[in-house]
């Protein structure tokens, strides 16, 4: 370690991630020299306008849809305060907006209230953040690519849900939110909604796909490793069905989901 | 430094143009990849570097190395960084003379080094525990920097000979930081690029800056400045003809436009150097992002299908 390098580092550091206190006008004279044309200050200042700015434009891509509806200088600030919480940590900036929705459910103004005293549109702000993360995530994560997809000859036996798929729920239906701001429209606050969603990437796109009750916990079964026909059998039995209606059920659903690359086939 | 191939000139790959290349396979010399963007890839981005690599050579650029830091090497990163540039079969990895962060975070940022004895011995360290570890030439650039320190004893130029000198690592000369670090600190860019090591110069960029009267800033989003243009000349003749990349990585326009403005080196090459012609330019406004990193976030509602209820 080299201790005087060190000690610079560090303080320079704590100068960028809080301009607030670290702000000692005898130290930055200490450390920096001047410019023919600026003070040290001054060219300190220009680091620590461009490490929440810089961080700040990665963060509005990732979370367009909540940027939009906080309105820019909003989401400015909840990225400000959330980027002095959790500075990233990483060497990829993939990563950098991986616990903001957790951030703004945390630091909500009535996080002490009881849930049915919470305000609606904190909800809805963390539910939209949650889901842009996903997909957001889907994007880059390890998918079916390189292995083939399950196709309607695919026996139930060898069905197993591809590696990028994904199960959400939601208080509010924020896909069709999402859809509506991508769309270059404006929607209003929805009305809460139990939605259940499933999230996933075939051929490098995003599929996004709305799930009945029954659907999202036969998928949730699979995905935790259960063959089709026991997944089926517990979800028929949680969920008051009996075995033929199940059966018939999940005759509707497979051929659909198999088309939309729900499933691989695994190796016989 | 001679078995390095000349690979002409080059553009940064960016997302935006990646339909384009795969569907047009355009003339351009190689692509040079940040590779943060890739090494961590299981989607879409790695699929397409990997078609990309079969018809172009691909060369690396970090920002994430930390080369400067006091924090440890973050072998996980080197790992990850190995395996892709074996993948692609990069001929050279590349990041800066820069470090990102200390305890553990990472600013995302390129920032300055101390140009002292201890710093160039804790560096010459770390470059040769990165060089043994990617077995691969490592190529340090200079950055563009916005202050000085009061420790500060050895000129940057020369800190990077003696960094070549010690390690063996080879040089990314970035003409315009050059240009950008000179004005900030009242240097001459010219007396710059003459004492540095130009034998060891493997590769080259070009980028955009914007100059804000009492600063300049590297903001890659906007064309080459002619006084860039005019340094490129000299640096062009001192490598003997260096494989040169074009970085424009804010409100980027289309991939036509990018790959017109690398081009332009060609009028450059073999052109007389006119010292008068690096002049201060003036002031072009409100001062933009340095290192803007908006880019690397992929434009995942592009790629989106599915049913809309």
């Amino acid at each position: 370690m080299s201790e005087d390098l060190h000690a610079l580092e560090a303080w320079m550091q704590g100068c960028i991630l809080r301009p607030d206190r670290a702000m000692q006008a005898e130290s930055i004279r200490a450390h920096l020299v001047a410019s023919p044309t600026l003070s040290p200050a001054a060219r300190l200042a220009i680091y620590q306008r461009g490490y929440v700015a810089r961080l700040l434009q990665c963060l509005e891509g990732q979370f367009k849809a909540l940027c939009h509806t906080l309105g820019q200088e909003l989401f400015a600030d909840f990225v400000a305060e959330y980027l002095r919480a959790h500075p990233s940590r990483s060497s990829t900036l993939s990563d950098l907006g991986a616990r903001f929705p957790d951030y703004l459910e945390e630091t909500r103004p009535d996080a002490g209230l009881p849930p049915a005293e919470r305000e609606a549109w904190a909800d809805f702000m963390v539910d939209l953040a949650r889901y842009e993360w996903a997909l957001y995530l889907a994007f880059d994560m390890e998918g079916h690519e390189g292995s083939p997809l399950a196709d309607p000859a695919t026996p139930d036996a060898a069905l197993r849900p591809q590696l990028s798929l994904r199960l959400s729920r939601h208080a509010f239906p924020v896909d069709a939110y999402h859809h509506g701001v991508r769309s270059g429209l404006s929607p209003e606050m929805p009305a809460p909604l139990d939605t259940r969603l499933c999230v996933l990437r075939k051929d490098f796109r995003i599929g996004i796909f709305r799930l009945t009750a029954p659907q999202h916990d036969f998928l949730a079964r699979a995905r935790a490793g259960q063959d089709i026909e026991t997944a089926l059998r517990e979800t028929a039995a949680e969920h008051g069905v009996t075995a033929g209606e199940a059966a018939e059920a999940w005759g509707r659903w497979r051929g659909r989901w198999i088309e939309q690359g729900f499933f691989v086939a695994a190796p016989s | 430094m001679s078995d390095l191939p000349r690979l002409g000139l080059g553009l940064g790959l960016r997302h935006v143009h990646f339909d384009h290349i795969l569907s047009t396979w355009p003339a351009v010399g190689f692509f040079e990849v940040i590779s943060e963007n890739f090494m961590y890839s299981k989607g879409r981005p790695r699929h397409v570097l990997r078609r990309i690599a079969e018809r172009y050579p691909i060369v690396l650029h970090g920002v994430s190395l930390s080369i400067g830091s006091t924090a440890p090497l973050d072998m996980g990163y080197l790992a990850a960084l190995k395996a892709l540039a074996r993948e692609v079969r990069a001929p050279w990895v590349s990041d800066h003379l820069a470090w990102t962060g200390v305890h553990g975070v990472n600013t995302h940022d390129l920032l300055p080094l101390p140009l002292t004895e201890e710093a160039l011995r804790h560096v010459s360290d770390r470059v040769r525990q990165v060089q043994d570890y990617l077995e691969l030439p490592l190529v340090l650039e200079n950055p563009s920097t916005y202050v000085a320190f009061t420790a500060s004893t050895i000129p940057e130029p020369l800190f990077l000979r003696r960094l070549t000198d010690e390690t063996g690592c080879l040089l990314l000369l970035d003409v315009n930081n050059c240009y950008v670090t000179c004005f900030n600190h009242g240097l001459d860019p010219v007396g710059y690029i003459n004492a540095l090591p130009t034998d060891r110069v493997a590769q080259m960029h070009l980028a955009g800056h914007q100059h804000c009267g009492t600063h300049i800033i590297d903001t890659h989003d906007r064309p080459v400045a002619g006084a860039v243009w005019e340094l490129f000349r000299l640096a062009w003749a001192r490598t003997g003809g260096a494989s040169t990349s074009l970085e424009w990585d804010g409100q980027i326009p289309s991939f036509a436009e990018c790959h017109a403005e690398v081009l332009k080196a060609g009028d450059h090459m073999g052109a007389a150097f006119n010292p008068a012609h690096v002049v201060k330019e003036g002031s072009t406004g409100v001062e933009a992002l340095s290192n803007p990193v908006g880019f690397l976030v992929p434009e995942v509602t592009h790629h989106l299908i599915g049913e809309v209820p």
